[in-house]
């Protein structure tokens, strides 16, 4: 699940690192990509059979033990308490469950591929203005036409994948 | 069809509210780090499907300890995507790992579509799919090009 964060495709600059590096990084990328898409072929199924609730919960279920133990393990942490940070920034957890019902309710009914494909075009869309607006925080970037011109095609794929 | 549309509005709505928590929880991991803000996510997430769950979810013949096991393997995907990025984002920089990790969604995508994988159902690979693939690469050529220039 894509909890943190997928499409942030914002302004960190890479550092140097060797091409050799970079290739292989990649494929590694790519195939984390492909993760995402399982654990959506995985939910749908599930949801259906035990209940999307329940399958939403067991996602974060097991999602918060995992980090627990690596969090537990990787030693002390900087940086300041939970209680010591503004309010709304402490608000991310109540979105993430809402994304995976979803989910799971949408792809029995319109496919792993749409899902995905309807999932992208609202977040390009939504973080083009949160990036244009600098809402949340976010350092302001202005909308230019190659970004309008990204999320036209990508409402066109979802037009053609709707139809086809 | 009508389904469809709302379907559909739904799930672009979700997507919308992922970037929200995709701006929100990137504030909160410069400050906390990746471990501690994903961690913080998944409990507040856990907690409040948990009471969901408790209040209205209808009672299913079929319990989360009874189906197979690998059905319940989604998560994993989930952190070791989590772990990857975190890897490979400061090295190959956000916009190219973005695009990295659409590919890798959208191509599995259609490869559980078209054979039916995991138990979902089968949807044949169209000419219309195949386009919208090619729209979709170009979306992200475009993207990645005014990031590179704002970046």
């Amino acid at each position: 699940m894509q909890s943190s964060s997928t499409l942030e495709v914002g302004a960190v600059p890479a550092t140097a690192v060797s091409p050799g590096l970079r290739l292989l990084l990649l494929p590694l990328v790519i195939l984390a990509g492909m993760g995402l898409s399982v654990e959506a072929g995985l939910l749908g199924p599930l949801g259906g059979q035990v209940g999307h609730l329940w399958a939403t919960l067991s996602i974060f279920g097991v999602g918060s033990a995992i980090l627990f133990l690596l969090l537990l393990f990787s030693g002390p942490q900087r940086g300041p308490a939970f209680s010591q940070l503004p309010r709304w920034q402490l608000i991310g957890g109540f979105l993430g469950p809402m994304y995976v019902v979803v989910l799971t309710l949408a792809t029995p009914h319109i496919g792993i591929a749409m899902t995905m494909i309807a999932i992208l075009s609202g977040q390009v869309g939504k973080s083009v203005l949160i990036d244009h607006f600098g809402w949340f925080g976010a350092t302001r970037k202005k909308i230019n036409a190659e970004r309008w011109l990204a999320l036209l095609l990508i409402v066109a794929a979802l037009v053609l994948i709707a139809r086809g | 069809m009508m389904n469809l549309i709302i379907l559909l509005s739904v799930v672009v709505a979700a997507g919308a509210v992922l970037s929200v928590q995709a701006a929100i929880n990137g504030r909160l991991g410069e400050t906390v780090g990746v471990l501690r803000s994903s961690l913080l996510t998944f409990v507040v997430g856990a907690v409040s499907t948990g009471l969901l769950v408790l209040f209205f979810e209808p009672a299913h013949a079929v319990s989360l300890l009874d189906v197979p096991k690998w059905q319940l393997g989604g998560a994993l995907f989930g952190v070791v995507y989590m772990v990857v990025m975190v890897a490979a984002v400061p090295r190959v920089g956000t916009a190219v790992a973005t695009v990295a990790v659409i590919v890798g969604q959208l191509g599995m995508g259609l490869l559980i579509d078209q054979f039916g994988w995991l138990g979902n159902p089968a949807i044949e690979l169209s000419s219309s799919r195949l386009l919208a693939m090619v729209c979709l690469g170009l979306a992200l050529v475009f993207m990645y090009r005014s990031s590179v220039r704002q970046g």
